[in-house]
């Protein structure tokens, strides 16, 4: 999946990627594709940014830790976050539920 | 050690054209490096030598050019928004102390402000200046606040907005120095007596800190338009 597929719904990728425990950037990528079976390959640069407007937003905090010999940025869900991603939830699973419904075949009327 | 260069030349490439507060810059150079050591580090896992695994890597975090880009919108709207708190900060304390001075320098009416009544021919249209560049500041620093606020960064939408805001909070607040030092001269040309000269000295020195600081943040945002 590209990432103009995925604008709009990266946000909320985030924030499930979250809701298991913190997580650094590059844990959150490969969480995301391993998640998806490989669907979502986004550049894995363009989640930096956008976890920090995330954090701008009080959606999650992110803090410097140390392990393993290199510095990485934690983040994890906020109060406010959990509630974003469960608004998110409800959004998506109306909107697929609806687009389903246009764009799968109608099943045939059954005559007897 | 070649590999680490290479991972480095690609965050310097990201940063080159970065806006924004040096720290904040740093810090989000400081992460990407941290992501791209431990793609590196999977790739070599992967038992990729040194070469190939930088090239996957990097390819892997996408187009520097592209990468900068989503920075660059983050970061402007950081410094929009610390430059206007600093104007939000800033500007009071100015007032209050040109204020003080007018009060204290018994200058036209008693309780007005020196250029309200007995001003010298002129100054009218200063004034009216000076009260629209003062709207014009108040009113940018209040939409760059907002627009990088909480609520507003859930919306990745206009990233324009924000630095553009601040740029023109930032010049309005040069015009209002730059307008209350005209009437100040008029008044020191017509009667320098009235002026009380410790409190308008004590206001034009903090009005000319925060004209360069103003003039700086305006610039500072207006480069990260580009």
């Amino acid at each position: 999946m590209r990432a103009e597929t995925l604008k709009g719904h990266l946000d909320g990728l985030l924030l499930a990627s979250l809701e298991a425990g913190p997580r650094h950037g590059y844990a959150i990528m490969e969480a995301l594709r391993a998640g998806s079976g490989g669907q979502v390959d986004l550049p894995t640069g363009t989640i930096y940014p956008a976890l920090r407007r995330l954090e701008r937003a009080g959606l999650v905090a992110g803090a410097w830790n140390e392990a393993g010999g290199r510095r990485r940025r934690v983040y994890s869900l906020t109060p406010a976050g959990r509630h974003a991603l469960a608004a998110e939830r409800g959004t998506w699973r109306n909107f697929s539920a609806a687009v389903t419904a246009l764009l799968e075949p109608a099943p045939r009327p059954v005559t007897s | 050690m070649t590999a680490d260069l290479a991972i480095e030349g690609y965050v310097d490439q990201v940063a080159a054209a970065l806006p924004g507060p040096a720290r904040e810059r740093g810090d989000m150079m400081a992460e990407l490096r941290a992501g791209l050591l431990d793609a590196l580090d999977a790739r070599r896992r992967d038992g990729l030598p040194d070469d190939a695994a930088v090239a996957a890597a990097t390819a892997e975090f996408g187009e520097p050019r592209v990468i900068a880009a989503t920075f660059r919108s983050e970061l402007a709207a950081r410094l929009a928004r610390r430059c206007a708190l600093t104007l939000a900060g800033t500007g009071p304390v100015v007032g209050l102390l040109w204020t003080a001075a007018a009060m204290a320098s018994h200058v036209g009416m008693p309780h007005a402000l020196p250029w309200e009544a007995g001003a010298p021919g002129g100054s009218t249209a200063v004034v009216r200046i000076l009260l629209v560049a003062l709207l014009v500041t108040v009113g940018g620093a209040l939409v760059t606040i907002v627009a990088t606020g909480r609520l507003a960064a859930r919306w990745a939408g206009r990233p324009r907005v924000a630095p553009a805001a601040a740029a023109v909070s930032g010049y309005g607040a040069v015009i209002v120095d730059v307008a209350i030092f005209t009437l100040l001269a008029s008044q020191l040309a017509s009667a320098p007596g009235g002026l009380a000269p410790l409190p308008v000295a004590g206001a034009a020195l903090a009005s000319v800190a925060r004209l360069l600081l103003a003039w700086h943040a305006a610039q500072r945002c207006r480069a990260a338009l580009a």
